[in-house]
């Protein structure tokens, strides 16, 4: 992050520390973050969805307690998330998660950097894409499928696939350069 | 696998993914890899219902944490809202200790010659101040929903004590017996005995500030933009907001229209909230007139004032 994106972040974090409405911000600046990071250690959508509205709901009563030290806030909320997968984790049979719940390492905190752009990118495609997208990755739909629900051919539904697909890797490939 | 089109190649690979998880094929096709580790990231896609769930469920929580103190922020037995009545004439406090045995918890003589009470009904805190000379708020009469053990003695009470009937007590088919009076200094109070197995009917507390504003909808937008208020109930008969009850934070107001059979409360409320400068600005955006912005006050509180369309003064405070 520059010392300008920390400077924003700070203004952020303070703004919502004195009005908890301004909490929203920092909510869509890193709900990709958490979610990824949570999706990846859970073994349901569902349960990904209950540790996340726990993680931002954490992190809205406490938001007081949290200091500013130049520590990215995105490390707080996953430190939070951490602490939400451990109780699970400590209550539900250890089978039922591939990773133990720990705050990422550096090497998957680029990762989860890498699958939180993507997830955001999604927002960006053009609206037929994304529906394809989101039918297939979100709601796990098969091309026949989506073809039905979106009165097109199996062919054409693939098409809009592969076009999302290469547009998601060139918005990649501009954000590194 | 080369051999088939590039857009069957990807479909393939993703059902791989979505089914096993894996796409290690198709990591040494060149020209499918990249879009393979596109694939394999959005296998963690968000639902975006659920990404608009949560943040309507914040919004809420940070609309509730705008406007509710912590319980050791605010003063016992105050909520959000307590109702502040201005009369020019002493006297209000004899009767609802006659009628409601209410009990003065505070009282102050201000500058101007005036008096500063706080009282104590049942489990409901009222300001009341009297006397002295007519400031922000106006000397004017307010009305009053409360909830008694048992309305008819409270209602001889109160005829004994200087009220006037606007109608005897009876069965009400809005789930309580009430009767109505007006005492001497012009204030409504509808008192009432809930059927049930609580005189107080649950989620509710003995005393709720009443108003009657001209275009009731009008006011409950008003309430909605300024002060974050939820509509609990909403009763119309004909076209007409019969009644209608607001939530504001941790207080309520009711409400009804009259269609003019009731003049407007002049009256104030004052608002015990963590932010009052916020509150005021949010006030004033949405429509209220600003009387004074918020400034410390030498009692602690931290207060700000506006007054509605309806000629209501509100008083926004962040308690010391």
């Amino acid at each position: 992050m520059t010392v300008s994106a920390d400077d924003h972040e700070r203004s952020l974090i303070e703004a919502a520390q004195a009005d908890p409405a301004r909490f929203v911000d920092l909510y869509e600046r890193h709900f990709h973050r958490v979610y990824a990071y949570v999706a990846r250690r859970t073994s349901s959508r569902a349960e990904a969805e209950d540790i996340t509205s726990e993680v931002f709901g954490h992190a809205l009563t406490n938001l007081r307690k949290y200091e500013w030290r130049g520590v990215p806030f995105v490390a707080w909320l996953f430190r939070i998330a951490a602490n939400a997968l451990t109780d699970r984790w400590r209550q539900a049979s250890r089978d039922g998660y591939e990773l133990p719940p720990e705050v990422p390492d550096a090497r998957e905190a680029d990762e989860i950097e890498r699958r939180a752009m993507v997830c955001q990118l999604v927002d960006r495609l053009p609206d037929a894409q994304r529906q394809v997208i989101e039918m297939r990755f979100v709601e796990q739909k098969s091309i026949r499928e989506i073809a039905a629900a979106l009165d097109r051919s199996e062919g054409a539904v693939k098409q809009l696939q592969l076009r999302a697909l290469e547009n998601l890797r060139k918005y990649m490939e501009g954000r590194d350069g | 696998m080369a051999d088939e089109a590039l857009v069957d190649r990807l479909d393939l690979t993703i059902d791989a993914l979505l089914a096993r998880g894996d796409a290690t094929a198709a990591l040494k096709d060149p020209e499918l890899a990249p879009l393979a580790r596109v694939a394999a990231e959005l296998r963690y896609a968000p639902d975006r219902a659920f990404r608009a769930r949560l943040l309507a469920t914040l919004k809420r929580r940070t609309t509730m944490t705008t406007l509710v103190l912590e319980p050791t922020q605010i003063r016992e037995g105050f909520t959000t809202v307590t109702p502040y009545v201005r009369m020019r004439d002493a006297g209000l406090l004899d009767f609802l200790v006659a009628v409601f045995d209410a009990k003065e918890t505070f009282s102050i003589k201000g500058s101007a010659g005036g008096l500063h009470r706080e009282v104590r009904v049942g489990d409901s805190m009222l300001m009341i101040g009297e006397g002295g000379v007519e400031g922000t708020l106006p000397f004017a009469p307010a009305a009053f929903h409360v909830y008694v053990p048992d309305v008819d003695a409270a209602f001889q009470r109160a005829l004994t004590a200087g009220g006037t009937s606007m109608g005897d007590p009876e069965d009400r088919p809005y789930g309580e017996r009430a009767g109505f009076i007006k005492d001497a200094l012009g204030n409504h109070w509808y008192i009432g005995t809930a059927f049930g197995e609580s005189y107080v009917p649950a989620g509710r507390r003995t005393v709720t500030p009443f108003v009657h504003p001209r275009g009731v909808p009008a006011y409950i937008d008003f309430l909605t933009r300024a002060f974050n208020a939820e509509i609990e109930i909403r009763a119309e008969h004909q076209g007409v907001v019969a009644h209608a009850r607001l939530r504001i934070g941790t207080g309520a107001i009711e409400m009804g229209d009259t269609q003019g059979a009731v003049e407007p409360e002049r009256t104030g409320f004052y608002l015990y909230v963590p932010n009052a400068d916020a509150l005021y600005e949010q006030a004033v955006a949405a429509g209220a007139t600003p009387l004074s912005p918020p400034a410390d006050q030498s009692y602690g509180d931290r207060v700000g004032s506006v007054m509605d369309a309806q000629g209501i003064t509100w008083f926004i405070a962040r308690p010391a």
